[in-house]
């Protein structure tokens, strides 16, 4: 039964890390705090929601997924987002406001019921001897290879040093011939994206509605301080910390206490350790 | 400025007015739903519900003999507003009894407002034990709900070892105090109670601990998205095998959000489904999609508790003659009258009414059993 | 003072004939939207001026309505009532202090970490109010009491939540005179200078936190007594994300700006329920247009519109007045730096450094970029930690404090890139000056402090071409970076440091301003017989000033003598090889 904790851990560990990411790049490059982060993570948890409605086959839910919290993500940024770089309170205030819109938003869609995702793998697999669903397995496995890509393109890419750049002195960046505007707006795009692709891949195990995106943004807010920014390790630390606890007190104790320990750990790393824990390490 | 916005958005009002139609209204009722807010979900069938009874009672006479109209006020957001919106019809609509489907807190701060002075209907489930001036319950309370149907689920799938799991707050945990004994009584054993904060929404522990329990029931008092989580994780984990599953509060919606996929074996006790198949329930759901067309958001316990709470308000003031509270509350005990749900009676300002038991396998409720004429144990004394 | 009692008696008359004019129904809703305007105050003075943003000022208000609940349950009689929401009051403001001096301690900007901690408090807070039913009632809230002093919430307690939301707009007004007001403005807009003129900054956000909590929870015990219940929604997340919604809303920056966007917001959001299903896209989009169009929120908007009523300081020279004497030490004597090590990460920025100064006199700090000039600096006050060594003035460790403690030990400093209050007015600069080192808990709250005047100060200000003469009222921000570079040296000065510390003074000065700074430096080395230590550049104002040069490279000191000595030095010839700069 053991195994299974450790599964269950490995799955939140990697979806959590999954959305963090989104929110690590659009706090930790462009300094917006996206209050409306959650609200992606939703809106990609809609897109099975949209191919069933409009009849289109399952394999086109990775697409539309891309492509709707994309567009919305990038109308966000020339509307509101792209007026708040360098105010990182108003940042805040602003998108709570659109997370406020989207959830509306959404809602005169969809309504404001329950979606039920079904699982496109059914079933649970024998491991070690512990079943477990197929489908999260895979999902594991597709995070892992994603994370991995991830790592090995971050390492090689001039992108991520030109984005760090613009953030420390535009007006150089600009000079050097640096598109600050069309950069900012890939980077927070593809924020929202990896928050729509989490979502995605979520909704078939959780509660679909238009009210669910909070929960997943406080945690990987959490996430982030707690592993720190500007590395995928203290990204990958800080979900594992923040979902470990939870899974862990919850498991040993009870979820009330996993939550306030996820909490109370919160407020001791922006305390003692506000640059987080990859820091202290090193 | 706010004037000019009342006009303009009071059109988008009007097609929730067209089912009451053009009445001469002399009596002004206050229907308290949730239109924001987690309950929002509820808050179109609802109105809805509501509609059909001010339009039957009307059609009817009125009360003692006085036409009604409804004014709606959203209470899906924090007690102090949703009091603030209920008093804004009060003193500033000149509203003479309130019907409302809203949490407790809400209930509790409406009770601290009122004072005695309103009759006041409240219809959702809830945990019992409410007793005011001018108070009066629709809803069903755990005993209701689990006295009959324990020993029933008990027999009839032969299970005896329950795991209790619902949210952290009063109903769970007042549900579950009698839901010990319920099971003792009809010699289970309790094998695990958990509570969960509404803002965990990952049942993985939980799960396993019901798996390690060794459970073959869990009885489920997570309300709204949280239960629709624990559900789909718990069909997604294959843990129907283990063990059935009995709630007090997963409605059409819930199940909805559930999905046929993982709700295999899952049963719901409440007074009242959209699938109940008595004449007086077909009627009222045929009533019910001829006025709101077969689109409308699905019937339920919820909102349908509304239109309970009209038919109680008005045999309760025909009975006693007028809305006046004092001699609302001196003719209450043990008016009777017949609804959708059964034939009900008022037995200490609660409604003893049918309790039914609903099969979700496949997505849809289906009745298997129903239990007329439940009292709750957990009505006032008086 | 004429105008602050003006504002009262306006809010005054707005608000005592609401329920005459318009019923007690109306005046019931006004009193809701008033306790909160009132707990918005709070955020605003916090927010407004220090650029702290607390995201959980619910765990006061709720905290302060549940045990404000609790005492009306048990306590009988207005007077013992009072006494109850007094100490209620006191023990939450008192709480927060320790929080925020505990949290903002070492630190010299506000992040978003400390809201994310009250927002995470909050967080607990709505959970446990939540669980805890046997002392909350759980989510079914605790009801049960009577109101303060069994006034009916549908009458009379009308009049104390209106006179608790004038006498908090009153007390506001009147800080935002004193000097009090100046400091905590000084905090958001450039806390390293603030500490560097000896203000512990965390002791001032941590007070300005306190009072924000001791308006968010007088704000609470009103809101038990006007609602007859107590939820935990009153102490969650949501309710201190809406109180900063109003604050935004109605304007932080104006005393008025949060009442204001509390009643507007109520206003509409309880109209707009009512009509309309989706108030709360309508809502929120009005929220984000407020956010990117006009920061100041409702308030700034009107304040255009009307005049702007300004408070302003005291200008007319004659009317100065002498200030107290300096508090901290000012014993002059040498600075030895005792096999100094200092290192950043991995990277070795001062390497062995060892020398003593003369006890007086202008010595020059020249070596190539890199070489750990400013971070020899940065060690004497406190904003590097040693790896090893010891800085001693007069004989006293100094290293390894904190940056504001600096100024007590007699050591004022400018830094490279000048560093004044952009936002404040050269007149509050300066006025900010005056009160560093000086001022007693008292002087923050009388307005006598604006007109003091120290000698230093005046020499500066009244000396002939420099740049700050008759510009009182201009933001210092819009000064050209040489006037500011006068005017950093002038609030650097003010306090009569015994050891001066100017980070390259004449960067970006006219050939004249260069001559005017070196005179001024001198001056108020031979005037004060203070030891000033001058990180410089240009070799020709180095050999005009300096009795003694000190030459860094590489972290180390490989030299210390005269200029003469200095520039025939063979190793320091090498590292300069091939330039005469």
């Amino acid at each position: 039964m053991s195994f299974a904790l450790i599964l269950n851990l490995v799955w939140h560990v990697g979806t959590l890390a999954l959305i963090a990411l989104g929110l690590a790049i659009v706090f930790g490059k462009l300094r917006i705090l996206n209050m409306a982060h959650g609200e992606f993570v939703m809106i990609g948890a809609y897109s099975p929601v949209i191919t069933s409605s409009m009849g289109l086959p399952g394999w086109l839910q990775l697409p539309v997924c891309l492509l709707t919290v994309g567009l919305v993500a990038l109308a966000v940024e020339r509307t509101v987002v792209c007026r708040l770089y360098g105010r990182m309170f108003d940042s805040l205030l602003a998108t709570w406001g659109i997370s406020i819109l989207l959830r509306e938003a959404v809602e005169l869609i969809f309504g404001r019921g329950y979606q039920s995702v079904s699982l496109p793998i059914p079933g649970t697999v024998q491991i070690f001897g512990t079943s477990y669903p197929a489908y999260r397995i895979a999902i594991i496995g597709c995070i892992a290879l994603g994370f991995a890509i991830l790592a090995w393109w971050n390492s090689r890419s001039m992108v991520a040093t030109r984005i760090k750049a613009m953030v420390e002195n535009p007006g150089l960046a600009q000079a050097v011939g640096i598109n600050t505007g069309r950069l900012s707006a890939w980077a927070f795009v593809f924020g929202c994206c990896t928050a729509g692709l989490a979502g995605l891949a979520l909704a078939p195990t959780i509660r679909v509605e238009p009210m669910m995106g909070l929960d997943y943004l406080i945690k990987s807010f959490f996430a982030l301080v707690v592993g720190g920014l500007g590395t995928l390790e203290g990204l990958g630390l800080g979900a594992g910390i923040i979902a470990g606890t939870q899974s862990l007190v919850g498991a040993a104790l009870n979820q009330t206490y996993g939550y306030l320990a996820v909490l109370s750990l919160s407020i001791l790393f922006l305390w003692l350790k506000p640059d987080g824990i990859h820091s202290a390490l090193r | 400025m706010t004037g000019n916005l009342a006009k303009l958005f009071a059109c988008a009002a009007l097609p929730l007015a067209l089912a009451s139609g053009p009445v001469i209204a002399e009596i002004k009722i206050g229907v308290l739903v949730p239109d924001s807010g987690p309950g929002g979900l509820f808050g179109p069938s609802t109105r809805n519900s509501a509609m059909l009874a001010a339009d039957k009672i009307n059609r009817s006479g009125g009360i003692n003999g006085e036409q009604i109209e409804l004014i709606f006020a959203d209470v899906g957001v924090p007690p102090a507003e949703a009091a603030q919106a209920a008093l804004r019809l009060w003193k500033g609509e000149g509203v003479e009894a309130f019907v409302g489907m809203h949490d407790s807190a809400v209930r509790e701060a409406l009770l601290g407002r009122f004072a005695g002075q309103v009759p006041y209907v409240y219809t959702p489930v809830y945990e019992g034990n409410s007793c005011a001036p001018g108070l009066y319950i629709t809803g069903e309370t755990p005993s209701q709900q689990l006295a009959p149907v324990i020993p029933f689920v008990m027999d009839k799938e032969s299970v005896s070892k329950w795991y209790l799991i619902g949210h952290d707050y009063n109903w769970p945990r007042d549900t579950n105090a009698l839901a010990r004994q319920f099971i003792a009584d009809a010699g289970g054993d309790v094998v695990g109670e958990e509570y969960v904060p509404f803002t965990v929404s990952d049942f993985d522990s939980s799960l396993q601990r019901i798996g390690d329990s060794g459970a073959d029931a869990v009885l489920v008092t997570l309300v709204g998205g949280g239960s629709v989580g624990f559900n789909v994780s718990f069909g997604s984990f294959g843990m129907d095998e283990q063990a059935i599953r009995l709630g007090t509060l997963i409605e059409e919606n819930t199940l909805a959000g559930i999905g046929a996929d993982n709700a295999n074996r899952l049963y719901s006790s409440a007074g009242y489904f959209g699938s109940i198949e008595t004449e007086a329930a077909a009627t009222f759901a045929a009533e019910y999609a001829a006025a709101f067309g077969t689109d409308a958001p699905a019937l339920n316990g919820l909102g349908q508790s509304a239109y309970e709470g009209l038919m109680l308000l008005a045999a309760l003031a025909n009975k006693a003659g007028s809305l006046n509270v004092q001699a609302m509350d001196a003719a209450a005990e043990g008016t009777a009258w017949s609804t959708p749900r059964g034939d009900n009676t008022l037995k200490g300002r609660h409604m003893a009414q049918t309790i039914y038991l609903a099969d979700g396998t496949g997505g849809t409720f289906t009745i298997i059993a129903s239990f007329e004429n439940v009292s709750s144990s957990e009505a006032c004394s008086s | 003072m004429a105008s602050i009692l003006l504002y009262a008696s306006l809010l005054l008359a707005v608000l005592l004939p609401i329920p005459v004019l318009f019923g007690d129904f109306t005046a019931y809703q006004i009193g809701l939207y008033l306790i909160y305007g009132i707990a918005a105050q709070g955020i605003g003075f916090l927010w407004g001026k220090t650029g702290v943003l607390p995201l959980g000022q619910a765990i006061f208000f709720g905290v302060s309505a549940y045990a404000g609940a609790m005492s009306l349950r048990i306590a009988d009689g207005l007077a013992l009532q009072l006494a109850a929401a007094a100490g209620i009051v006191l023990l939450l403001s008192a709480a927060a202090f320790v929080l925020a001096f505990l949290i903002f301690r070492g630190r010299s900007e506000s992040g978003p970490y400390f809201s994310l901690i009250t927002l995470a408090l909050a967080m607990i807070a709505e959970q446990i109010a939540g669980a805890a039913t046997e002392f909350t009632g759980g989510f079914n809230g605790f009801s049960g009491f009577a109101s303060l002093g069994g006034l009916d919430p549908f009458g009379n307690l009308y009049y104390i939540i209106a006179a608790a939301a004038t006498g908090m707009s009153l007390l506001l007004f009147a800080i935002n005179r004193l000097p009090a007001n100046l400091i905590a403005r000084a905090v958001a807009d450039n806390e390293p200078r603030l500490q560097l003129l000896g203000f512990p900054t965390h002791t001032v956000k941590g007070l300005a936190f306190a009072f924000s909590a001791a308006s968010a929870a007088l704000a609470g015990i009103l809101f038990a007594s006007h609602q007859g219940i107590v939820t935990p929604t009153s102490t969650g997340f949501a309710l201190s994300a809406e109180l900063v919604i109003l604050t935004a809303i109605g304007g932080r920056f104006h005393v008025l700006g949060p009442l204001i966007g509390a009643i507007v917001v109520g206003w509409a959001s309880a109209e707009l329920r009512f009509n309309f299903p989706y108030w709360e896209l309508l809502m929120a989009a009005a929220f984000i247009v407020v956010v990117l169009k006009a920061p100041g929120g409702i308030a700034e908007l009107l304040e255009k519109s009307i005049q702007r009523i300004s408070p302003d300081l005291p200008i007319e020279e004659s009317d100065r007045t002498g200030a107290p004497m300096p508090k901290g030490r000012r014993i002059v004597g040498s600075l030895e730096f005792e096999n100094v090590h200092l290192m950043v990460g991995v990277v070795r920025i001062l390497n062995g450094v060892s020398f003593a100064t003369p006890d007086t006199g202008i010595i020059s700090i020249i070596g190539p970029n890199g070489a750990g000039k400013t971070s020899a600096l940065n060690a004497i006050t406190g904003h590097l930690r040693l790896s090893s060594g010891t800085i001693r003035l007069v004989g006293d460790r100094v290293n390894s404090r904190p940056p504001w403690k600096a100024l007590e030990s007699g050591i004022g400093r400018k830094l490279q890139v000048p560093s004044v209050f952009n936002s404040l007015s050269i007149a509050e600069n300066i006025a900010i000056s005056m009160l560093a080192d000086r001022a007693s808990w008292a002087d923050y709250l009388r307005t006598d402090a604006f007109n003091w005047r120290s000698e230093e100060l005046s020499r500066v200000l009244n000396r002939q071409g420099v740049p700050l003469k008759n510009s009182n009222e201009k933001q210092a921000g819009k000064l050209p970076q040489g006037h500011r570079q006068f005017l950093e040296f002038a609030l650097a000065i003010a306090s009569k440091p015994s050891l001066l510390l100017l980070d390259e003074p004449c960067a970006g000065l006219s050939p004249e301003e260069t001559a005017l700074m070196t005179s001024l430096v001198r001056e108020f080395q031979e005037n004060s017989g203070s030891l000033v230590i001058v990180i410089e550049h240009d070799m020709s104002i180095v050999e005009a000033t300096s009795d003694k040069v000190l030459v860094l490279n590489h972290g180390e000191a490989i030299a210390f003598d005269s200029y003469e000595a200095v520039r025939n030095d063979p190793e320091v010839v090498a590292v300069y090889a091939g330039g005469t700069k």
